[in-house]
C-alpha cells in the first residue's frame, strides 16, 4: 500500500473494459450521452460493433440492457451515478434486478465529488441498489482495484453497481493487491478505534489512522469496497474489543455503509460505540471537490476528530492536514 | 390444436373466440379481474399464435402490460403451449399463472407489470438477434394507455433510429385504463401519425378484423420498425354486457357469467 500523494492514471475502467471484451465476445457497452465521461470512448472507438449509444434515455437503456441479458449477452451500463440509479429506479426494479439478469450498472461521479450540485451529486446510489434484491453494490476509487473488479463483476453472474471515482484515479495499492467481490480487507491493524472506509473515503481513513497513530490512539482500517453482500466476518472481527467504530463514506449516511455496517454490529450484538462519517441526511451544493469534502465533513480532520471525541481523553484534538491533490486533479463535470 | 397454424379466416375466429371464453373461465375463479383485455385483444392474439405469424419458441414476444397475460395464457393453453389444466387455478394463491404476470409467468419472453417498459426489452432482444444474425422477429405486444409513459417514446425512438426491421410492436388501442377511457384522461391521438413521425411503418387496422390484423404482420419494410395499431372494444363487442361495467376490471356475477358464456358459445365465425 502507497502513501499519497498517490500516482495517477487515468481510464483503467475503460481500459479493463475494452480488455474484457476482446476476450469475451458476449460483452456489449451502453452508454448514455456520456461516453469520454465514464471512460468508454475507449470501447466505442476499439470495438464499435458492440458499442450502442442510447443517448439521454436512461430508462430504455435499462430495459435494452435487460433484454440482451435475457439473450444471453453481460451487459455494461454507463453513466453518471444519480442518473444510471435514481432516474431509473423502477426499471433497474424490474427489468434487471427481479430478473437477476446479467448487466453491471457502472455510475460514475459518486457523492460530492461533482461539482454540479445535487443533480450530479449521488448521493443515495449505494443506498438505493443496496436496497434491490440480487444486487452486488461495489465502491471503488483504486486504479488497480477498479481494473481487477471489471473482471470480477464480469465473472459474478448477476447484477451489479459499480460505483467509480471520475477523472484522475489514484494508484492506493501495490502491484500483488487482489481485489474480490467477497472480501473486506484490514489494511492496517489497530486496537482502539476500527475505521471501515469505501471508495474515495479510502484515503482519507488510511492517513487519519497514521495520524491518530501519531497521536498515541492505535486504529485499525478496514477497506470494505463491496458494501452488498458486505463482509460482515472481517468487520466483526475487527470491531470486537475496539472502542469505537467509525465508517467513513462519500455518500449519505443513510443507507449505505454506515448501515450497512451498523446493522451487523447489531445483530451480532457487537455493543461498539458507532461514528458515521458521510453526509447528514442533506443536499450538497455546487463547489469543487475539496471545498464540498471539507464543508460536508469528509476529511481526514473529520475523521480524527469523531475518534478524539472518544478516545482523546480530554487531551487536544490533533491538528492534522487533508491530503493535497495537485489542482485540476478531479476532472470537473 | 392440430388446424393451427391456419391463415383460415374462420379458424382464427373461433380460436378468438375460444381466447375469450378460456379467460372468462379463469376470470369467473375469482369473479373479477382482467377480462376486458382478452375481451378487446383476443382477435390480435389470435391472429399472432393462429397464423404462424409468430413462430412459437422461435420469434420473441414480450407482453408489456402485465394485466394482459390472461389473454397469452388463454392461448397458449388453446394452443398446447402450456399445460390447459394450470387455467383452472389461474389466480389461486400458489399458482403457476398469476394474474399479473411475473418472471415465474410460462412461454413468454418478457413482460412487465409495471407499464411502459415492454418495448424496451423487446429491443435488446432485437439488437441481440442483429448480433447473432439470426431471423427471430421479436413481437412486443403495448396497450394504448401505456402510450402515456415517457419510456415508450424514448424507445420508439431509438428502433426507429436504429432501424430495427426485425421488430413489430402491436398496440391494443382499447380506450381504456383504471380511470375511466384513455380519451378522458389524455388524449394520445393522432396514434398513427405519432409512430409515422418517430420513423416507424404503421399499419392501422380493427382489431377485431383477424384478416386485417393478421394481414399487417404479414407486411415487412427492411429498414423500419413496424407497428400495428389495432383498434378495439375493451369490451369485445359483446352484447351481455350493460353499458356501465368497468373494462379495465370487470366484476362477474353468475348470472352475467352465463349470458356471456352463451353469446360467446353460440358465436358463428
Amino acid at each position: 500500500m502507497r502513501n499519497p500523494p498517490y500516482e495517477i492514471v487515468l481510464k483503467p475502467y475503460g481500459k479493463a473494459l475494452v480488455d474484457l471484451a476482446l476476450r469475451r465476445e458476449d460483452v456489449i457497452c451502453l452508454g448514455a450521452d456520456l461516453t469520454r465521461q465514464t471512460e468508454t470512448d475507449l470501447f466505442r472507438d476499439q470495438i464499435p460493433d458492440r458499442f450502442i449509444n442510447v443517448g439521454m434515455a436512461e430508462a430504455n437503456m435499462i430495459g435494452i440492457a435487460g433484454g440482451l441479458a435475457r439473450a444471453g449477452h453481460t451487459v455494461f451500463v454507463n453513466s453518471f451515478g444519480v442518473f444510471c440509479t435514481r432516474r431509473c429506479y423502477d426499471q433497474i426494479a424490474m427489468s434487471i434486478a427481479y430478473p437477476n439478469l446479467n448487466v453491471k450498472i457502472v455510475g460514475f461521479m459518486p457523492g460530492v465529488s461533482s461539482p454540479g450540485g445535487p443533480s450530479h451529486q449521488a448521493i443515495d446510489d449505494i443506498a438505493l441498489m443496496r436496497a434491490l434484491p440480487n444486487f452486488t453494490v461495489v465502491d471503488l476509487t483504486d486504479a488497480r482495484e477498479i481494473a481487477q473488479a471489471v473482471d470480477a463483476v464480469a465473472d459474478h453472474p448477476g447484477p451489479v453497481y459499480l460505483r467509480l471515482k471520475r477523472g484522475e484515479i489514484p494508484v492506493i495499492f501495490d502491484d500483488d493487491h487482489h481485489f474480490s467481490l467477497h472480501e473486506a480487507k484490514v489494511l492496517v491493524a489497530g486496537t482502539e478505534v476500527c475505521i471501515v472506509a469505501s471508495g474515495m473515503m479510502l484515503p482519507a481513513a488510511l492517513v487519519a489512522a497514521q495520524e491518530l497513530k501519531h497521536h498515541g490512539v492505535s486504529a485499525a482500517v478496514v477497506s470494505a469496497p463491496v458494501i452488498k453482500p458486505l463482509d460482515r466476518r472481517t468487520i466483526l472481527d475487527a470491531a470486537k474489543g475496539a472502542r469505537l467504530v467509525i465508517t467513513a463514506e462519500n455518500h449519505s449516511i443513510v443507507g449505505g455503509l454506515g448501515s450497512a455496517v451498523a446493522e451487523a454490529l447489531a445483530e451480532a450484538g457487537v455493543g461498539v460505540p458507532m461514528r458515521r462519517i458521510g453526509l447528514r441526511d442533506v443536499f450538497a451544493e455546487s463547489g469543487s471537490r475539496e471545498f464540498l469534502f471539507d464543508k460536508y465533513g469528509l476529511g481526514v480532520r473529520d475523521i480524527v476528530r469523531a475518534a478524539w471525541k472518544e478516545v482523546g481523553e480530554g487531551r487536544p484534538e490533533p491538528q492534522v492536514k487533508e491530503i493535497q491533490t495537485a489542482p485540476g486533479a478531479y476532472a470537473p463535470v | 390444436m392440430g388446424k393451427y397454424p391456419t391463415e383460415n379466416i374462420g379458424d382464427l375466429r373461433r380460436l378468438a373466440a375460444r381466447i375469450r371464453l378460456n379467460a372468462l373461465q379463469m376470470v369467473a375463479i375469482q369473479g373479477f379481474g382482467y377480462l376486458g383485455q382478452a375481451l378487446s385483444a383476443g382477435d390480435i392474439y389470435a391472429a399472432l399464435f393462429g397464423s404462424g405469424a409468430l413462430r412459437p419458441r422461435h420469434d420473441r414476444f414480450i407482453v408489456s402490460p402485465g394485466h394482459y397475460i390472461v389473454v397469452l395464457y388463454a392461448v397458449a393453453a388453446e394452443l398446447g403451449l402450456i399445460d390447459p389444466a394450470e387455467l383452472s387455478s389461474y389466480g389461486l394463491d400458489g399458482a403457476l399463472l398469476e394474474a399479473i404476470s411475473t418472471e415465474r409467468t410460462p412461454f413468454v419472453d418478457l413482460s412487465c407489470g409495471s407499464l411502459g417498459q415492454g418495448l424496451s426489452g423487446a429491443i435488446g432482444f432485437a439488437l441481440a438477434s442483429r448480433f447473432a444474425r439470426d431471423d427471430r422477429r421479436v413481437f412486443a405486444f403495448l396497450s394504448d394507455g401505456e402510450m402515456e409513459e415517457g419510456q415508450v417514446w424514448e424507445a420508439a425512438m431509438f428502433a426507429a433510429h436504429h432501424k430495427l426491421s426485425n421488430l413489430v410492436a402491436v398496440i391494443d388501442v382499447n380506450n381504456s385504463q383504471v380511470d375511466g377511457t384513455v380519451t378522458s384522461v389524455t388524449t394520445i391521438e393522432p396514434i398513427a401519425a405519432k409512430w409515422q413521425a418517430f420513423g416507424w411503418r404503421t399499419e392501422e387496422v380493427d382489431g377485431h378484423d383477424v384478416g386485417a390484423v393478421l394481414r399487417a404482420l404479414k407486411t415487412r419494410q427492411a429498414d423500419k420498425p413496424l407497428v400495428v395499431i389495432a383498434h378495439t372494444d375493451i369490451l369485445g363487442r359483446l352484447k351481455s354486457f350493460p353499458p356501465t361495467v368497468d373494462g379495465h376490471f370487470i366484476k362477474l356475477d353468475a348470472s352475467l357469467q352465463e349470458v356471456v358464456i352463451r353469446e360467446l358459445e353460440n358465436f358463428d365465425a
